[in-house]
This record gives structure tokens, C-alpha cells and sequence, in this order.
């Protein structure tokens, strides 16, 4: 999500990250919360669950992986539980931050705003892929 | 897992909470004026500079030093400005009783001038002596007031002016390292209530940077107007009285009066016999004060505390009781704050999912904290 940054840039959002740590097990957020905040996987596993797949996950998600995000674009609830797989290492974006980030900062923003449309573009387009055609399901 | 979205609504114990916390607050605060001036002084120096802090780090400055040059061009620029007035303002200081006791004079000749002609019109007030007895009485007041309180009110002045310089200093630390104590604060908050804990100091800093750059800019625009108004009328020293009483409006009620009687003064000394000019000031402070109430206000402070405007006017008169001209001035800020975090405390406490994960992840840090021990 960061790619494209210069290093200066870089700086600029490191200074707004937070870390935290999570242990196997720990919920990261609930269905259905008001999102606050996109994580960055730093290190470990885990779980996206959705109540309508019961325990198993929807999807996995590993080191570079990133999620809630979003939380930076509406205030919309939590579409699904996130939940800790292994010992993990997270950094959290906070929307207010990024929100600072589009007043004080706009060429950055704009930068991170850009990738995150690209990454939802491209989830959409698997989504999109893996539904049968409209025809099929007529 | 499916958690109810219903929206949290603070009760009437919780007001009672918010209100409460804000007299408690106000109360100790006037215990500790001398710390919370230059705090305030500083939160107010912070969010002006912030800005040019931010345009310094975006050109690739590192924190440290675009605080510290920020922090070095205000301290330039204050300087020279003192530099070059300092001599005209050391004459002027010499000058200052005799000027206040001219304009003290100027108003109360307006003032007698005023009632004598209104004896020569009533003949009521004419066979009372209104206008003596008036002058003897005022003459009196003037002269024990004087002795009575001026000497205090320089005490404390002079006590005051070390712990005002303690106003730059937090202010420069808060620009240098308040996004690190953002992280601090957030790092001592459990996982389950941290999101909700980001979103508490977020709005309590969003609070008062509105509050506090609404009042900068609520100042501005007021000094401009009433300058404006008063170089219209032919005054002297228009933008210096319209910055005063800009100034002294921060407190309310009691310092919109002052700045007005201060007007009317100068008004009253610079053009004796004319009260057409006095009258012409108020007028202009009335006009200055509506558009203060119903545009500026709205525009600037307004966006930020968005409360009732009779629990404003209520909370206001509470502050005067409990922290008298400090609690006037302060106390919308407070509450302010204090009602953001009255909800979002509220909004915690209430949340059985939020504490179900807390304890949750205790349990499992205690359980990795005792794997291997037999």
C-alpha cells in the first residue's frame, strides 16, 4: 500500500503508525464494530471470519497483508471479525490520522488513497470473477 | 459475533458525570492558574505553528528540527517586534497613569454631561442634584478603588509574568514531541480499547484545536471589524483598541462590557463635548457583538462545541460561580472536552462485547505468561 513512497514520504507516515502486538487467539475487531483504523500484517497469521462461514476463515491473511481498510474511506461497520492465527505484530493507521494526512499532506495521501482504489478495484474484479454470469444463474 | 449497532446515547447520568467533571475540573484549575495559563497559552501557540510545521515536514524536514525551527522564526519574530516597539513602549509606560487617569476623567465628564442634560429637561433630577452627587460618588469610587485593588492586581500581575513564559516552552515540546506522546498514550491501551481510545484523543485534540483557532480567528476578525468601525469614526489608535477589545472579549459577558466602557473612554477623552461620538462607539461595539453572536461565532467557535445553547449560557454562569473570571473563560473548553470524553468513556463502559474481549486477551497473555511452568 506504501509502494510509490518516496522515503521522506515514508517517514512522514511511519511518525502516524502504531504498533501493536497480538497473541494467538485475540480478536483485532468484531463484526459489525465502528472501524476506526487499517491494520498492516507486520508478522504472523490471521483469520478473516464471517458468521455466515461459521469458524472457517474467508480468507488468510499473512505478513504484508492489510485490512480494515475500509475504515479510511467510510464509517461504515466491520464487514467481518479479524482474529490472530499466531503471535502477530500489526500497524495501525488511524482514520483521523489519514484524514490529517489528506489536509496537511495531500500529494501523499492521495498516494496511499490511489493504491487503496487500485487494491479494492482488483478485489472487486476477483469477486466479479468468481460469481457465475448473470445468464447461467437465470 | 454480530454485534447491535445502536448508536450510544449519553443518559442523564452521564451529563450529570460530564457537568460535574467539568466543575471539578474548573475548580482545581483556578487552584492551579499559574500552570494552566501557560498551558493554554501554549496549546494556542501550538495549534497556530502546526501548521507551518507540517508544510516543513512535507518538504522532508525531520520532526526535531522543523519544531525546533518553527519554534525559532516565532521566537525571531516576537523578538524583533519588541525590539523595535520596546522603545516607543518604554515612553509610552511612563505615560500610562496620567493616560488613564485623562481617560478616566474624559468618561466621567461624559457621564455627568450626560445626566446635566438630562436635569435641564427633568426638574426632578434638577432640585435632586443628580449630577453633583453623581460626580462626588464617582470620584470616591475611583480614588478607593484605586488604592483599594491596584496594588493587588500588580502583585499578581507580576507574579504571574514567570509562569508566562512557561507558555513557550510547553508549546515548543508539544510541537516537537506531541505526535510521540500520541503514541505513548496509545501504547499504555489495551488492544480491545484501542481503536475507541484513538478515537477519544483524536476528538479530544480536534476539539480543542477548532476551539482554540476558532477563537484566534473569531479575535481577528472581531479586531478587524471594530478597528475598521472605530477608524471610520475618526478615532485614534483604532487597530490597538480593536485587538484590546477583541482580547478582552475571550471572557465572556464581563469582557465584551469592559472592551465597551474602554471604547467609550477613549472616545469620550478624544472628542470632549462631542457625545455624539461615544454613542457612535457603543453603537458600533452593539453591531460588532451581533455579528459577533449570529456570523463569526458560528463560523469559527460554533463548528466545535456543539452543545445547547442554553446549557452553553447555563454552564457559563456555573463557571463564573465556581472559578470566577478564569472559570468564565475556560469553561467551554472544558466542558467541551469533557463532553467528549464523557461519551466515549460511556460508549466503553457500556460496551459488555469490549470487556468480554479485554478479559479475553488477558487470560491468554496469563497463559502464555505461565506455558512451560509445572
Amino acid at each position: 500500500m506504501f509502494s510509490g513512497l518516496s522515503r521522506r514520504q515514508l517517514k512522514i507516515v511511519d511518525a502516524l503508525l502504531h504498533d501493536r502486538h497480538y497473541l494467538a487467539g485475540e480478536v483485532v475487531f468484531d463484526l459489525g464494530e465502528e472501524g476506526q483504523a487499517l491494520y498492516i500484517l507486520l508478522a504472523g497469521r490471521m483469520a478473516v471470519l464471517h458468521p455466515a462461514q461459521g469458524e472457517r476463515p474467508v480468507a488468510e491473511l499473512g505478513a504484508g497483508d492489510f485490512f480494515g481498510e475500509m475504515a479510511l474511506l467510510d464509517e461504515m461497520p466491520r464487514s467481518a471479525q479479524v482474529r490472530a492465527l499466531e503471535d502477530c505484530h500489526v500497524a495501525v493507521l488511524f482514520r483521523g490520522d489519514f484524514e490529517k494526512l489528506m489536509e496537511s499532506h495531500a500529494e501523499l495521501a492521495s498516494r496511499i488513497a490511489m493504491q487503496l482504489a487500485r487494491y479494492l478495484g482488483n478485489r472487486l474484479r476477483q469477486m466479479l470473477a468468481q460469481r457465475p454470469p448473470v445468464a447461467a444463474q437465470v | 459475533m454480530n454485534r447491535a449497532l445502536l448508536p450510544y446515547r449519553p443518559g442523564p447520568l452521564a451529563w450529570g458525570g460530564i457537568i460535574a467533571a467539568t466543575c471539578l475540573v474548573l475548580f482545581l484549575f483556578e487552584k492551579i492558574l499559574w500552570l494552566v495559563v501557560p498551558f493554554v497559552m501554549a496549546l494556542l501557540i501550538h495549534y497556530a505553528l502546526s501548521p507551518l510545521k507540517y508544510r516543513l515536514l512535507l518538504i522532508g524536514v525531520p520532526h526535531k528540527t522543523a519544531a525546533a525551527a518553527v519554534a525559532l522564526g516565532a521566537f525571531l519574530l516576537l523578538g524583533g517586534l519588541l525590539f523595535f516597539s520596546l522603545p516607543r513602549l518604554s515612553v509610552e509606560v511612563g505615560s500610562w497613569p496620567e493616560m488613564t487617569a485623562r481617560y478616566l476623567d474624559g468618561g466621567i465628564r461624559l457621564l455627568t454631561d450626560s445626566v446635566r442634560q438630562l436635569e435641564k429637561r427633568s426638574s426632578l433630577l434638577a432640585h435632586a442634584h443628580v449630577s453633583r452627587e453623581l460626580a462626588l460618588q464617582i470620584a470616591d469610587l475611583t480614588n478607593s478603588f484605586a488604592r483599594k485593588y491596584l496594588p493587588g492586581v500588580a502583585v499578581t500581575l507580576a507574579g504571574w509574568a514567570p509562569s508566562l513564559l512557561l507558555g513557550p516552552f510547553i508549546a515548543f515540546f508539544m510541537l516537537r514531541d506531541g505526535w510521540r506522546f500520541k503514541k505513548f498514550l496509545g501504547r499504555s491501551v489495551p488492544n480491545a480499547y484501542f481503536e475507541r481510545t484513538l478515537y477519544l484523543l483524536d476528538q479530544v485534540d480536534r476539539t480543542a484545536r477548532i476551539y482554540f483557532v476558532g477563537l484566534l480567528q473569531l479575535t481577528v476578525l472581531d479586531t478587524l471589524c471594530l478597528a475598521l468601525g472605530l477608524w471610520l469614526l475618526g478615532m485614534s489608535s483604532p487597530l490597538l483598541l480593536g485587538l484590546l477589545t477583541a482580547v478582552l472579549a475571550w471572557v465572556p459577558f464581563i469582557g465584551s462590557v469592559i472592551g465597551c466602557i474602554v471604547v467609550v473612554l477613549v472616545a469620550a477623552t478624544d472628542f470632549p463635548g462631542n457625545p455624539g461620538m461615544a454613542y457612535g462607539a457603543v453603537l458600533l461595539f452593539l453591531v460588532v457583538r451581533l455579528l459577533d453572536d449570529f456570523v463569526f461565532m458560528p463560523m469559527t467557535i460554533g463548528k466545535s462545541l456543539k452543545m445547547h445553547p442554553l446549557l452553553t449560557v447555563l454552564m457559563i454562569f456555573v463557571g463564573g460561580a465556581v472559578a470566577g473570571v478564569p472559570g468564565l473563560m475556560l469553561v467551554l473548553p472544558v466542558l467541551g472536552v469533557a463532553m467528549v470524553l464523557g461519551e466515549s468513556i460511556g460508549m466503553i463502559v457500556t460496551d459488555a462485547r469490549l470487556r468480554a474481549r479485554h478479559a479475553h486477551a488477558r487470560d491468554l497473555r496469563e497463559r502464555a505468561a505461565c506455558q512451560g511452568l509445572v
